[in-house]
Formats: structure tokens, C-alpha cells, sequence
């Protein structure tokens, strides 16, 4: 048998190209359904476990999708805003813990999350190393994030401009880094948290600048009167909160109305939650109010059910292959005619001969195993980023 | 015999172990409560007694409007069962920090309609928001004794709601702090009624809760006890005083001598309304109220 197996390995290196491409062909057959099923066990566990911890989540109007999948795992949708008046509506209900979150802005590439402390002890967030907030103009990472961006806490990181091109718009923050989280394995290990007041200066809603009434420079002013001094664009507006200037911070206006993207609602209890929900079904209500986890499920839904279209494409592509494959062996057999008649005269039975042909199919077919359980490893080893890619960014 | 006895006594000593044992694990954490100012940690004190245990962290010298937590204070704010805030923008370090909401409770936000707005003087305009003053709120609301009742209600309602199991001793601290509030400010009623229109200059802008809960007519400089009146100030007080003939300013602390010197000099006498929004050093808030009163009776007489 080891010899049959020589006679095949010497006939498979000699034609390489062919036996490639078989090779590549089996594979690919195999590892896509595998691959599938992989990436929606992923994306099922992942999106379901966070969603069922998630009670209830208050948004504006439209879509619920999006509004699921920004308060929840920080993707790019954005979903219109509400004001902070959605939050104090819960806390005077007295029906659930309410948690705003605001998720607008990034800082190298990863999500701003403005929030309240609550939402840690919500999460069951611990800092792994550093402290929690205390002041604005700080920031904690998720452990990914630090990752990837090499941060330890008493470095900083800067807001990214929202528009490359908007040279009026608002300062980036600099803020700085004070904890980083314990990883999670969601997407808080890819999120940086700050306190939603840190999240409206970045914003702009609120800021720090020089004293304008004690101005003594006069090219930083531009009108004085008995009741007001105009400053001009001169004026330094700080763009980072430290000890020093932290006092010349503040906000315009009153902050009930700043915006926020959701609420996270916590009802005390299931029936707390239902009256909740009750709250919300007026015909002149602007806001929605949405079980996660039923969201989650209709996604779940949707995916299935491509999923199911996809096995249908993935079966008649197999169908064809292995057709195509065996096409292939019986015109190899064609034109091996020759060959297989020298190998009989040589003194060979059609035994030997058969076990020739079956050795090659065995190293084409183990060595496809191989590389598709290489690839599936890969896979498996990055399901949750590929999730995260192809369903939730 | 001697069996059956020796039997009872080892059952007796086991049921008093066991009970003894319950007993210690039914024993109570005292609840931990941080508050911002004093007027709430003595009617948290006063609420619950010795199952909560109350702490302002402000020195005793300072404002605790004025005053800045360091980080470790800020923790130690997060760490507590309960945060009492006064609410009205009292204490501007509460705007800058952050509080887990869960255990805040804001004891004015029931009566935020009745806030007081008070106005930079002077405005100012930069960027594209153009002209605007800093607004900001009157916050000495309990200087309104019915408006501290009510304060002390928002206390006791979050107290029992963390410590259901004393809500009865709880409600009834509350109705006799309560009943006290409410009679001095009966009493103050009654002393500045008859003659409330009598022009006062109050010596810092601390009193608007005051002057409006009980029709004052007063009107407001930024002097400082501790300090010598300058020029400026003594010339806008005179200015003041031609649209405002008053005869007496209300100061927060006893001010200086010299400063008393000027004002008698311009014919105005100096009492004192302690504001109490720290800890005093003799007595407690009603007592020093009550003392603030007395002294009020001279003004009002």
C-alpha cells in the first residue's frame, strides 16, 4: 500500500498544476459551508447574548436596527437624537434606571461612548488598571482598544475632527487616559467611554476659554461696552480639561436638552418594564422604546434565511465541483490509457492499478482537509472581529 | 435522670448559640451617605439616626459651594450607598465630575420650577454663538425653611427606599424635623410680615430663596466679612443706597471691624444671617437659625 502510495505522491508532484487546482477545488467546497456556520454561530452568540442583557433601549423614532446596533455595539449607524430629557422622563417614572449613551464621535478609529458610571456596574465592567472617570475631560479604554492603540492610563488620545474639511467646527478634545478595562470579549473592549458631559464638549455644547471680561490683550477683543465685550476668533478656547483650567469650563444653556443617541432602560422588574413599554405607544410619541433582544432575533431571522439561500448556491456549487472533479479523474483515466496498459504489462494487477488511482484521490482529498481545517481555524481564531465586520460595523 | 437534664442544658445552650448566631448576621451595614453641604447632612442625621452614617468631606472653613474635591474624594463619592445633592447648581465641581445617577438623588429637582435664574452682569460674545450672559442658579434653596422641608422629604423617601425595614422611625424623625422647619418659618413670617418692605442690602447674593419666600426687599453687594471694603465697592454700595435707602446689612459671618466702621459711617448697621452650609462650630442648623431669628427681630422690630 505504501508503495501505491509513492508511485501516486510521484504522479501528483509531477503534474502539480493539476493536482492544485483539484486541491483548491475540494477545499473551497468544504470550507465555505463550515465557514458559514461558523461565522453564524458567532454572530448569533454574540449578538444575542449582548442584546438578552440589554432589558429595554429608548430611541428616537425610525430604525429600530440601527438604533440597536448603535447603543449596543457602537456601530456606524446614527440613529437621530434625543435629548436628555428621555433619560430624567424614566428616572422621574420610577420605573427603571435610566443609562444615556452617546455614541457620535471617534478617537483613532474607535467609538466614543459618553455615558454615566452606571453603565459599568450595568456591564459588570471592572478597570484593569488606572481608576474609573472622576472628572470630565477623561476617558477609559476597553482592553482591545488598548490594545491596538498602545494605551496605559496617563497617556492621552485625541477626538478625531468629525469632517477632514469643516476648519470651523469643533476642536478635537484631548483627553486623558485613566483606566483601562478588563476585557469583556464585546464590543466594550473596542469602545473608549467618557462621561457624557466630556462626550457634549467634544461636541462643543460645552467648553473653556479665557475670562472674556478680565481680557488685557486688546486684539482679542473686538467691542467693549458698559454690558458686553465681544471676543474676537482670537480667543483661546482650551482643547484639553486639566486641573488649571478646569474651573473655565461650562456649559451654555440647560443641559436637559444636550443630545444623547438612546437610554438604556433597566426596569426594577418585569412588570416595571411592561408599564414602561406602555408608556411609549401614544400616537403622538416621538421616541420608541425596543426589546433588544427581539430586534437581535429578526436580524437573526434575516440572516438565517440567507443563510439557507446561500446552502442551496453552496450545495449545486458542490454538485457541479465534485461533477466537474469527477470529469476530471475520467478524462486523467483518458489519457493515462497508455500509462495504466504499460503498468499492467509491467506485470501489475488491475487491483494495484485501482489502488494506485484511489492513493491519489486520498492525498488530493486529505491534503483539501487540511488546508480547510487551517482555514477554518483562522476563522474561528477572528469569528468575532469577521462578526463584527460583516454584521455590525 | 442526670441524662435528660444534662440534655436540656445542651439544648439550651444550642438554641442560644444559634439565635446569638442569627442575630450577628442579621446586623445592618450602616448605610453610607455623602452629602455637599450641611443643611443635608444634618437632615439625613436627623432622619435616620444611627443607621446611616453621614459625611460631608468639605474642611470645616470652607464654603462647600466653593470647595473642589481631590480624585480621592471624588472616589470616595462613587463608592458611597447614596449621594445627596443639593441640586439649583449647588457646588460647581458636580458639574465637572462623574456621579453614578443610581445613587444620586438631587433633593430640589422636586421643586425645580421655583429655582431661581441670576444673571452675569455683564455679557460677552465669541464664536457663532454670539452675545450671552453665564447664567447660573440661586442655590441656598433651604434658606427657604419650606423649601428645605421638602428637601428633607426627597432625603427621607431615598433613605427608606435603601432601608425599608426603619421606614416608620424614619417617616416619624422626618414629620418632627418637619414640624420644627415649618414652625420657624412661621416665626420668621411673623417678624419680617409687618414690616417686610424695609430696604436691606445683603452683603453676598445667598439670600434669594430667602428674600422671596418671605418678601424682602433687598438687594444684593459682594462684600466679604473678612475683608476691608475697597473704594470701588463702597462708592457702588453709595450708589446703590441713593435708589435703596437701607439701613442694615445682612452679612453670612460677622464681618471686620473696619468693614462695620464704614458701614456705620453711611448709617448702616451689620447683623448677621448665617447661611450654615458648612458644619457651625456650636450647635446645629435649626439653632443657628433660630439665632439668625433672633437677630432678625432688631432689623424687623
Amino acid at each position: 500500500m505504501l508503495d501505491s502510495f509513492y508511485i501516486a505522491w510521484k504522479y501528483i508532484s509531477y503534474n502539480r498544476i493539476k493536482t492544485a487546482v483539484l486541491v483548491a477545488c475540494v477545499t473551497l467546497i468544504s470550507f465555505l459551508p463550515f465557514a458559514l456556520q461558523l461565522l453564524l454561530n458567532g454572530s448569533e452568540r454574540q449578538l444575542m447574548s449582548r442584546a438578552v442583557s440589554t432589558p429595554l433601549v429608548i430611541g428616537a423614532k425610525g430604525s429600530a436596527l440601527d438604533l440597536v446596533m448603535n447603543t449596543l455595539y457602537f456601530g456606524d449607524e446614527r440613529p437621530e437624537v434625543i435629548s436628555m430629557q428621555a433619560a430624567n422622563r424614566i428616572w422621574d417614572s420610577e420605573l427603571a434606571l435610566p443609562i444615556p449613551t452617546y455614541t457620535r464621535f471617534k478617537a483613532r478609529g474607535y467609538p466614543i461612548v459618553g455615558t454615566t458610571l452606571d453603565y459599568f456596574d450595568f456591564r459588570g465592567l471592572n478597570v484593569e488598571s488606572g481608576r474609573n472617570l472622576a472628572v470630565i475631560g477623561e476617558c477609559v479604554v476597553g482592553a482591545r482598544a488598548a490594545e491596538d492603540l498602545k494605551l496605559k492610563p496617563g497617556n492621552s488620545l485625541v477626538s478625531s475632527p468629525e469632517s477632514l474639511f469643516d476648519l470651523a467646527g469643533v476642536y478635537p478634545l484631548k483627553m486623558k487616559v485613566v483606566g483601562i478595562l478588563e476585557k469583556a470579549h464585546t464590543s466594550d473592549d473596542l469602545a473608549i467611554f467618557v462621561d457624557l458631559k466630556t462626550a457634549w464638549v467634544i461636541q462643543g455644547l460645552g467648553h473653556g476659554h479665557q475670562d472674556v471680561t478680565q481680557l488685557k490683550d486688546p486684539t482679542l477683543v473686538l467691542k467693549r461696552s458698559g454690558t458686553n465685550v465681544a471676543a474676537t476668533a482670537k480667543l483661546y478656547h482650551y482643547t484639553e480639561i486639566s486641573e488649571k483650567n478646569i474651573d473655565s469650563f461650562h456649559f451654555h444653556g440647560n443641559t436637559d436638552i444636550y443630545p444623547i443617541s438612546a437610554v438604556i432602560a433597566v426596569p426594577a422588574d418585569e412588570k416595571s418594564g411592561t408599564i414602561l413599554q406602555g408608556r411609549y405607544l401614544g400616537k403622538n410619541e416621538t421616541q420608541q422604546i425596543l426589546r433588544p433582544a427581539e430586534v437581535i432575533d429578526g436580524l437573526l431571522q434575516n440572516i438565517f434565511r440567507i443563510k439557507n439561500v446561500l446552502d442551496a448556491v453552496v450545495s449545486v456549487v458542490a454538485l457541479a465541483t465534485v461533477m466537474a472533479i469527477v470529469l476530471v479523474f475520467a478524462l486523467s483515466l483518458r489519457l493515462r490509457q497508455r500509462e495504466i496498459k504499460t503498468i499492467f504489462k509491467i506485470g501489475c494487477s488491475r487491483l494495484t492499478i485501482a489502488k494506485l488511482l484511489a492513493a491519489e484521490i486520498l492525498i488530493i482529498v486529505a491534503a483539501s482537509g487540511v488546508l480547510c481545517g487551517i482555514m477554518l481555524t483562522v476563522v474561528n481564531r477572528f469569528t468575532n472581529d469577521l462578526v463584527r465586520m460583516l454584521f455590525i460595523a | 435522670m442526670i441524662f435528660v437534664h444534662s440534655l436540656h442544658r445542651w439544648l439550651v445552650l444550642f438554641l442560644f448559640l444559634l439565635f446569638s448566631g442569627a442575630n450577628a448576621g442579621a446586623t445592618e451595614a450602616s448605610l453610607n451617605v455623602y452629602v455637599v453641604n450641611y443643611p443635608l447632612k444634618y437632615f439625613a442625621e436627623r432622619i435616620s439616626g444611627p443607621h446611616v452614617n453621614v459625611t460631608l468631606p468639605v474642611p470645616p472653613e470652607v464654603d462647600p459651594v466653593y470647595w473642589t474635591p481631590s480624585i480621592a474624594d471624588i472616589g470616595a463619592y462613587q463608592q458611597a450607598d447614596l449621594i445627596l445633592l443639593n441640586g439649583a447648581g449647588y457646588a460647581k465641581w458636580v458639574s465637572k465630575v462623574s456621579l453614578p445617577r443610581s445613587k444620586t438623588v438631587d433633593t430640589s429637582r422636586e421643586f425645580r420650577d421655583q429655582y431661581i435664574t441670576v444673571k452675569e452682569a455683564k455679557t460677552h460674545s465669541h464664536g457663532a454663538e454670539g452675545q450671552h450672559a453665564h447664567e447660573g442658579l440661586a442655590f441656598t434653596t433651604w434658606m427657604d425653611l419650606s423649601l428645605a422641608a421638602k428637601q428633607a422629604e426627597a432625603i427621607v423617601d431615598e433613605i427608606v427606599r435603601k432601608r425599608p425595614q426603619h421606614e416608620d422611625l424614619f417617616r416619624a424623625n422626618y414629620r418632627s424635623l418637619e414640624k420644627e422647619l415649618l414652625a420657624l418659618d412661621s416665626r420668621i413670617k411673623a417678624v419680617v410680615s409687618p414690616n417686610h418692605t424695609i430696604p436691606i442690602i445683603f452683603s453676598h447674593p445667598v439670600y434669594e430663596y430667602f428674600a422671596k419666600a418671605y418678601g424682602l426687599n433687598g438687594r444684593s453687594v459682594h462684600w466679604e466679612p473678612d475683608q476691608d471694603p475697597t473704594p470701588g465697592q463702597v462708592a457702588e454700595l453709595n450708589k446703590l443706597l441713593e435708589s435703596h435707602p437701607a439701613n442694615w446689612m445682612i452679612w453670612e459671618n460677622t464681618p471686620i471691624k473696619s468693614a462695620v466702621d464704614v458701614l456705620e459711617v453711611m448709617g448702616i448697621k451689620s447683623v448677621v444671617f448665617n447661611p450654615c452650609g458648612n458644619v457651625p462650630p456650636e450647635g446645629d442648623l435649626l439653632s443657628v437659625m433660630k439665632d439668625n431669628v433672633t437677630k432678625f427681630e432688631l432689623v424687623f422690630h
